[in-house]
């Protein structure tokens, strides 16, 4: 029992299916990876401008947009702040397991050292927004919110993703006892 | 235009907590889903999509879906899917639960949006050089089952959503050796 989570999966995947239809019922429905370009092009705007504006992409975005601070920005915002409040109010019962920024199946299978882990995520990190923008959308835009309403684009990205996400987690942990 | 910004970051502040409190936010939960031993988070998402299908078409039965779909660029969505996954699988988070696990305090999550942000500035220069090669060709648009069966999409969503409730609540057990 102590392995489980705060809200079951059944709970979880219920309220944030009901959260999707009520946002694409009031505004549009959720996604996240559009703005890590949005902010990175607020920041290339504010250090080079003219680089900024020559860049077919991120001249999409900037001043002209509100700095694209929509819908979408304030969605992130959100996240943040409602992820980091509901962490605060329940952490005596969130499970010890899932604690800290050491994940506990990592450090027995690639050991301690914390700079092999921060590398992994920035690497991870690296190719997560890297692999998104290509493909136009992350796990919330394609996956949850894409295949609810059917669309092919993120059917394409459901099946790749998950096939070489198993294929590179069974790589990674080849040989290791879990 | 201020309530549009007031309801993105109420969802926002919703969707944050789901994740934080369903244990989406959780290497563990995540490898373990990868590794196809804990089931959880796949059980999460298809409920997930089970509802979510069927209630955005049955919105959209009454013309009150704002639905948003993205084009089917085969070539750039297959390629961007494979670099997204191996991210995933190296750091445990995706671009939401990254910021969830940040808020938490986790520093490793922290070092995910470092990247993150590093990796959406390197393929923003990419762009210009990648656009032609996977983005333009083999392009279907914004094609979903709906248009490209000709049926209307609720016939679709009631059977899709019914196999995925199925499959979570019924079929998918956990693996532990």
């Amino acid at each position: 029992m102590e392995r489980d989570s705060i809200i079951s999966w059944k709970a979880a995947g219920i309220s944030l299916g009901l959260l999707l239809v009520l946002a694409t019922a009031l505004v549009k429905p959720l996604g996240v990876s559009t703005q890590f370009v949005v902010t990175d092009a607020a920041i290339a705007h504010q250090l080079d401008p003219e680089f900024a504006e020559d860049n077919s992409y991120l001249a999409k975005y900037g001043a002209k947009v509100n700095w694209g601070v929509g819908y979408g920005w304030m969605l992130v915002l959100g996240m943040v702040v409602g992820g980091g409040i509901t962490a605060r109010v329940f952490r005596a019962r969130q499970p010890e397991i899932d604690k800290g920024s050491m994940p506990r199946m990592w450090s027995s299978a690639f050991g301690q050292s914390r700079l092999k882990r921060i590398l992994a995520c920035f690497g991870g990190g690296l190719l997560l927004l890297f692999g998104a923008r290509l493909a136009g959308g992350c796990t919330s835009g394609h996956m949850i919110s894409g295949i609810s309403q059917l669309a092919l684009s993120s059917f394409i990205f459901g099946v790749t993703t998950f096939t070489v996400a198993i294929l590179m987690a069974k790589f990674l942990y080849r040989g290791k006892q879990l | 235009m201020n309530l549009t910004l007031l309801i993105g970051f109420l969802i926002g502040c919703a969707f944050g907590a789901i994740l934080f409190l369903g244990g989406a936010s959780s290497y563990r939960r995540i490898l373990g889903t990868l590794l196809l031993k804990d089931m959880w988070i796949i059980k999460l998402m298809m409920t997930a999509i089970g509802v979510g299908s069927l209630g955005i078409y049955l919105l959209d039965l009454g013309g009150l879906a704002n639905m948003s779909i993205k084009p089917a660029y085969v070539w750039g969505i297959i390629a961007g899917g494979a670099i997204f996954a191996v991210g995933w699988a190296l750091s445990g988070y995706c671009p939401g639960t990254c910021l969830v696990g940040a808020a938490e305090g986790k520093k490793d999550a922290m070092f995910t949006i470092l990247g993150a942000l590093t990796g959406a500035f390197l393929f923003s220069l990419a762009f210009p050089y990648i656009e032609d090669i996977l983005i333009k060709p083999a392009n279907f648009g914004p094609a979903t089952l709906e248009s490209l069966l000709g049926i209307n999409g609720i016939w679709l969503a009631i059977p899709f959503s019914v196999a995925l409730l199925y499959a979570a609540f019924f079929v998918l057990k956990d693996h532990y050796d």
